[in-house]
């Protein structure tokens, strides 16, 4: 019982640690923002360009050299099977010069490419940046409605409900016909007012339904800088790995706040049990995505990504949910 | 204890089994002999005498055909045919048990392709199966109208081409241009660009008078078989052959008549007319033909188009031949779009390499549940538990490709992303419903009902977090273009929770309460 003692004694300053880390993420993002003009670096799905997939053996240097010759800004990526010997490689340019690194791969081959030996995609620099868009929209609207469903169902008192309905849905309007379109100072106001006015009535009716978003925000924003930092470039398939994340990291987060607002045990036996049950649902998660790692990693497709984005964030999940959110129902309930 | 199966559990088995059914069909898919037809080329005696995609060969005069092979053996005698020959055929598919009898020349081999009947019926993304995508734009904004004439046109003119595994989409954009988007499956031709993204206006000028442009107004029929469309002859030329091909085309009366008004005009020189016959496609000349003076002034309702095509070898410059032959055909049938094109996304995604990565799935698959299996045997020490969990984790994938073959989708690497998210989900949720069943200060009810409550509330959640994504709210004007891509992600993931917290949470509940008691 010594470390149900501490814990009874150190939990609150125990918050220190997520509130510490959240603000160095978020710096972090800020800073990285300043240096490259977006908060992450994208990849070709999301920029616009060609990647050429071919089936060859030949070493990644030696097609490096030689394309090198024509081309100053490509990228070659080698592709290997289980049994660790290489089946592909994969070459991005830039999409004005496609033509020139078909020519150039011809050339090294040695034969002609076709839809049967190798694959080609192309995308324009302008669709790319309208499906990023799109999907940084879909992002944020699936973590704001998301949390009115928290809210929602955590809260008491019908009115505050219903202005959490109208505002998102208001919200949605806002994001798919205005949000990036018009004037990004205006659109950038309402979107904060937006939120100012939610967070505000969330914290104002349900303190638990706020630590389950805080956290699942937590999750994001700290996976989000882990990203950065490590310089993984996001592809498509990586945004779709944050709006998993997003699914994930609030199961934990609900389970802990049921167990904790319909308890009929002491506090902390409770919790404990709540944690008993979360960490096997995180740490199940992540052995298997860990496991499935394992096995797509050698192929380098858009899995690999996804599942890499899973583990840091759920390994964030654990300490967001189990310091976080754990540390903020517990005050909760201790002063009500 | 003695294993009760409760009602919750008899659905869940029952959903298991119709998604067996779905995906193996009745009789099972695998043990059905013959070939399907992948595609048929319009305007061929073939096409004519009934034969269509997606119908199932039985026979080849008299013969069983099993696989590919056999079918190819078949046609076989129909290869060693002469110019101008033809055998009588007699195909007995499924769906035409009569059978289908004409008399056809080896051009046949060209116009129907086929493949081996698939064991089940999931459909498998461009991405895992191989195939073309292309997002095309118009040099201006499209109306909705604009875009189903472009949408329509183009499918006619793949079709025309033999292609007829092809959907179109419709794609907008956030600034809100309308895109059409098109997906090819299986391998596609090479020039796929230009098929798709050619204005594809055929004129034949005399002079600066236009005679005739492409489309039905000014063209009834063109030739594609037998003496109405052949290779003429093949010459060897420096650097390798060059082959001519020729085919025929019907004018209507009014191209017809100018055809005369013009020529009418003009003064003889030797034996041709002063000026010439000459062809151009999106504005570029292409081929000139003279015009004999016995033309002069005649209503001519048959043109002959001719030009040739060569290559490295005599076998290259008849293909090369035979393809420029059919490109000008499809536009003289199709005609011209009124609009300038431009592809603004093209993905050619070779069949060798998906084929790898479904491998590759399922092992990951196989990994991350032997994977579960031990963690969970870890922590509940009881091999029943366990069991009953990957069981049913295990009966959530089978639903949800049940559901996917049922609706017809296409399952892509997003889609599979989205069962491993439901799947993930899933278990989480059953682990919650095995540690409330421990809780023993409540009644079992009690318990029940509480993990229920957290069940339905995570549910609700990753619910409305992936409808952005699924295109349902396009009138807000939230995730159009996206959702093209990655709609499969949000269409399994919501596929896997919804049934999940209908039928198997429910029914893994009751299993619960058994473990328990």
């Amino acid at each position: 019982m010594k470390f149900e003692s501490w814990y009874n004694k150190n939990y609150k300053k125990l918050l220190i640690i997520p509130a510490a880390v959240l603000a160095l993420s978020v710096l972090y993002l800020a800073f990285f923002y300043i240096q490259t003009g977006d908060i992450i670096s994208k990849d070709v799905s999301l920029t616009g360009g060609t990647t050429i997939t071919i089936q060859s053996d030949a070493s990644q240097q030696s097609l490096s050299e030689f394309i090198s010759k024509n081309l100053t800004d490509f990228e070659v990526q080698a592709i290997s099977d289980n049994t660790g010997s290489q089946i592909q490689l994969v070459i991005t340019v830039g999409e004005q010069n496609t033509e020139t690194l078909q020519l150039i791969l011809e050339d090294f081959l040695g034969y002609e490419l076709t839809s049967e030996n190798s694959s080609k995609e192309t995308t324009s620099a302008s669709l790319s940046a309208d499906f990023y868009k799109q999907l940084i929209i879909a992002v944020i609207l699936a973590f704001f409605w998301m949390a009115a469903v928290v809210f929602i169902i955590f809260s008491k008192g019908k009115k505050a409900k219903f202005w959490t309905v109208i505002l998102n849905i208001l919200l949605g309007f806002f994001m798919g016909n205005f949000f990036l379109t018009i004037n990004p100072i205006i659109s950038g106001i309402i979107f904060i007012a937006f939120a100012f006015i939610l967070i505000k009535m969330y914290i104002k009716n349900s303190v638990p339904a706020f630590a389950v978003m805080l956290s699942a925000f937590a999750d994001i924003v700290m996976t989000l800088a882990i990203v950065d930092l490590i310089g993984m470039k996001l592809s498509t398939a990586g945004i779709v790995a944050f709006l998993m994340l997003i699914g994930y990291s609030v199961d934990t987060d609900i389970l802990l706040t049921t167990r904790m607002l319909k308890k009929h045990e002491a506090t902390n036996t409770a919790l404990f049990r709540a944690f008993k049950t979360g960490t096997t649902m995180t740490i199940t998660s992540l052995i298997a995505i860990t496991a499935a790692l394992i096995v797509v990693y050698p192929f380098a497709s858009v899995l690999n990504q996804i599942f890499t984005i899973l583990l840091i964030g759920l390994v964030l999940d654990l300490f967001n949910t189990w310091i976080t959110n754990a540390s903020i129902i517990k005050w909760y309930t201790e002063t009500k | 204890m003695k294993a009760k199966i409760t009602f919750k559990i008899w659905i869940l088995i029952a959903a298991v089994l119709l998604s067996l059914i779905s995906i193996f069909s009745i009789p099972p898919m695998a043990f059905q002999e013959g070939v399907i037809v992948s595609s048929v080329e319009q305007n061929t005696t073939i096409f004519e005498s009934g034969l269509r995609d997606g119908m199932t060969i039985k026979s080849i005069n008299g013969e069983q055909i099993k696989t590919i092979e056999d079918y190819s053996a078949a046609l076989m005698q129909l290869k060693n045919l002469g110019e101008n020959e033809t055998q009588r055929i007699e195909i007995i598919t499924k769906e035409l048990p009569s059978g289908i009898v004409n008399l056809f020349d080896s051009t046949l081999i060209d116009h129907v392709s086929v493949e081996n009947i698939p064991s089940t019926r999931i459909k498998t993304g461009l991405d895992l199966r191989g195939g073309a995508r292309a997002f095309i734009k118009a040099d201006k904004p499209l109306s909705d109208g604009e875009l189903n004439d472009l949408i329509s046109i183009s499918e006619q003119r793949l079709n025309v081409y033999g292609l007829s595994d092809v959907k179109f989409f419709k794609v907008k954009t956030s600034d809100g241009d309308n895109l059409m988007g098109v997906e090819i499956a299986g391998s596609s031709p090479d020039d796929l660009e230009e098929l798709i993204a050619k204005q594809g206006k055929f004129e034949a000028k005399i002079g600066n008078d236009t005679v005739f442009e492409g489309g039905k107004k000014d063209v009834t029929h063109v030739g594609r078989s037998g003496q109405d469309a052949l290779i003429t002859e093949c010459f060897a030329v420096e650097g390798g052959e060059a082959c001519n091909f020729r085919f025929t085309i019907y004018l209507s009366e009014a191209a017809a008549q100018r055809h005369a008004d013009i020529t009418d005009t003009l003064s003889i020189n030797g034996s041709y007319l002063s000026k010439k016959l000459d062809f151009f496609i999106d504005e570029q000349s292409t081929t000139s033909l003279n015009i004999g003076t016995s033309l002069k002034g005649q209503v001519a309702t048959q043109i002959s188009i001719s030009g040739s095509e060569s290559g490295a070898t005599r076998n290259e410059a008849i293909e090369a031949a035979e393809l420029e032959m059919k490109k000008l055909q499809t536009i003289l049938i199709t005609g011209s779009l009124p609009f300038k094109l431009e592809i603004v996304k093209i993905d050619k995604i070779s069949p060798n390499l998906g084929e790898q990565f479904t491998r590759q799935i399922l092992m990951a698959g196989l990994f991350a549940i032997i994977a579960v299996s031990i963690v969970v045997f870890v922590r509940y020490r009881r091999i029943k538990v366990s069991l009953a969990l990957v069981t049913v984790s295990l009966s959530e994938v089978l639903i949800i490709l049940g559901a996917a073959s049922l609706i017809g989708w296409n399952l892509d690497l997003p889609s599979i992303a989205g069962i491993i998210a439901a799947i993930g989900t899933g278990i989480d949720s059953q682990l919650i419903i095995l540690d409330e069943a421990r809780d023993k200060f409540e009644s079992m009810v009690q318990r029940v009902k509480k993990a229920l409550f957290i069940i339905v509330t995570a549910f609700t959640t990753t619910f409305v977090a992936m409808i952005p994504l699924t295109g349902f709210l396009g009138f807000m004007g939230i995730g159009a273009a996206s959702a093209g891509l990655l709609k499969g992600f949000a269409v399994t993931t919501l596929i896997g929770i919804t049934t999940g917290v209908l039928i198997s949470r429910p029914a893994f509940a009751d299993i619960a309460k058994q473990l328990e008691e």
